[in-house]
């Protein structure tokens, strides 16, 4: 009798708590702000447009390129191959299975390198790998790889080798801005294969 | 006080081992990311016996080479590990409080023949049972209550509600 | 933080010896209880004794209220545990045949290997019992594959099912339980038994 009174007096008051204070639905972050810093401090995320250029030529089928503008912005000119979700966006559901995987890489870009450094901050720290950033967005790739600024006669050769390189890739990825409206034949849907996840513990009776 | 009583030492009081089992199901929710169990360990070792017996029947019955598929090494689990805990702890505790004793435990109303008769249908039932509602009472009402699972709620109004239904009817079994 | 295992912070072998410690606890508690018992077990549905009442509902809730503080604190990260799927028709057509299989039996699986532990000839046949009725539930599947997998409903909590939060469905859940503990004390006076 006394013991289920002792009990009572126990649980409720913290089945009362439990019941006033909001429950946690924070997602956790896997990396503390500290780990985050050494992670910014001590890798590169960015990837130059020459070799995100190089692997486009290549068709390399590990490159996934990801468009973090507006949809409108993303309507007008995009890369090839390149599907968007804005940043905004980024958290929803929906994307998890393409942003968190260890397959293909993921390169987040955005008109200069702002949204998609911010992009990469937040799939770092939920613990996502293999995302990386295009150097200096959209507008250094206008200036390497759009319209390469052609090196003077004196350069030295792998300059020359650089803008021949550009201008190729240039040509090959559907040349200017203007004429680039049109997106590649195969694009968006990326082949998802997602990496083994830190699953809910299988179990049963 | 019977002499039972005074032979063997009480029993715990109920509150204080529902909050120690509370604690227990609570680390094995805090280690191990799932609840206790026991019915599981059971099926483990029929399939373990089914393959090693009749492999090529244990391929053939679906239920278990799915189990087998899911779990490679089904006595490497963990309900099996844990069952053999829970005998271990049992033994235990039996031998502190001088219970230890082999005796089939009936009504004085009924022989011992029929309590075995009625334990083994009791048993069946209860193993088919746990298999069709997906745990037993420890796997499905007990966890899952802890959880707040829907079926671990349906699973123990299910087995109370139905134990509550018939109990009148083999009351001379008990009382 | 929690759960270790899911957080790779110890391994699947150390896990192992986990369930074997864990298993002992549960064991060791439940012989306490009296749960190697069958009559024990039993005098829960006639009034006599409602210690698996209890037992069983403290534990519940203690560990219920236990997982929501260590989540709030976030300890452990509950959608990583494992929470059974609910297929409502199989759950309670399993649930009425345990159900059936307690009343007659007198054990459940968790109770009867205590029971077989302490030497109860009739927990050992009830095991018995239970392995032939998972081996003819296995053997019979292809017959009931359909009604076991029929009206899958996810892993609902109760509480989204009921449309309130977590906390608010522990607090109810816990006021309900010290209800049946207050019914069982007053069945206990009612229908009281000197031996069993």
């Amino acid at each position: 009798m006394n013991s289920r009174l002792l009990l009572a007096g126990f649980i409720i008051p913290m089945a009362l708590i439990i019941a006033a204070v909001p429950s946690n639905t924070t997602k956790q972050y896997k990396l503390t702000a500290n780990e985050l810093l050494q992670e910014a401090v001590s890798y590169e995320p960015y990837i130059h447009p020459d070799n995100v250029a190089d692997m486009l030529v290549q068709q390399d089928p590990s490159l996934q390129l990801i468009d973090v503008r507006t949809p409108d912005e993303f309507d007008k000119f995009s890369l090839p191959g390149a599907i968007n979700i804005p940043l905004s966006e980024l958290l929803a559901d929906q994307y998890v299975d393409i942003l968190d995987q260890d397959v293909k890489m993921n390169v987040f870009y955005s008109n200069g390198s702002l949204n998609s450094n911010e992009a990469w901050m937040i799939t770092r720290q939920l613990g996502y790998s293999n995302n990386y950033v295009l150097q200096g967005g959209l507008n250094y790739w206008a200036e390497t790889i759009i319209n390469p600024v052609p090196p003077s006669s004196t350069s030295p050769d792998e300059e020359i080798a650089k803008y021949n390189f550009r201008k190729g890739a240039s040509m090959a990825l559907g040349g200017s801005v203007e004429g680039n409206t049109a997106k590649s034949a195969i694009p968006a849907k990326p082949v998802i294969t997602s990496k083994k996840k830190k699953k809910r513990v299988a179990g049963g009776c | 006080m019977t002499t039972k009583e005074q032979k063997s030492k009480a029993y715990m009081n109920p509150y204080l081992a529902g909050v120690l089992l509370g604690i227990i199901l609570l680390m094995a929710y805090f280690v191990s990311g799932r609840g206790l169990g026991a019915s599981g360990a059971i099926k483990s070792a029929i399939v373990t016996t089914v393959d090693a017996v009749a492999p090529a029947h244990a391929e053939k019955a679906s239920y278990f080479s799915d189990y087998k598929e899911a779990h490679p090494k089904p006595m490497k689990a963990w309900l099996v590990f844990e069952m053999l805990g829970v005998l271990v702890g049992g033994f235990l505790s039996g031998a502190l409080s001088g219970r230890l004793k082999l005796k089939v435990e009936h009504s004085p109303k009924i022989t011992s023949k029929r309590r075995l008769i009625f334990a083994l249908i009791g048993g069946v039932l209860f193993g088919f049972g746990s298999q069709l509602g997906r745990g037993c009472t420890s796997g499905s009402a007990l966890s899952g209550m802890a959880v707040l699972s829907l079926g671990g709620f349906i699973s123990m109004a299910a087995i109370f509600g139905t134990g509550y239904a018939l109990a009148y009817f083999v009351r001379k079994n008990w009382i | 933080m929690g759960p270790l295992v899911a957080n790779e912070i110890i391994t699947t072998d150390t896990n192992l010896v986990f369930a074997f410690l864990i298993g002992i606890g549960f064991g060791f508690v439940l012989e306490g209880a009296g749960f190697s018992s069958s009559r024990k077990l039993a005098g829960v549905f006639y009034g006599y004794d409602t210690v698996v009442l209890k037992v069983f509902f403290t534990a519940a809730i203690t560990a219920m209220i236990g997982l929501l503080f260590l989540s709030l604190f976030g300890w452990i990260d509950l959608s990583l545990i494992y929470i059974n799927p609910t297929f409502l028709y199989s759950a309670i057509a399993g649930g009425v045949i345990m159900g059936a299989g307690f009343i007659l039996g007198g054990f459940c699986p968790g109770t009867s290997f205590c029971g077989a532990s302490i030497g109860k000839i009739d927990a050992m046949v009830f095991i018995v019992g239970l392995i032939l009725g998972i081996f003819i539930f296995g053997e019979g599947y292809p017959l009931w594959e359909d009604f076991y997998k029929a009206k899958f409903l996810g892993i609902p909590k109760i509480s989204e099912f009921m449309g309130i939060k977590d906390g608010l469905m522990a607090l109810i859940i816990v006021l309900v339980a010290f209800g049946m503990f207050w019914i069982g004390e007053w069945a206990e006076k009612k229908f009281p038994r000197e031996e069993y």
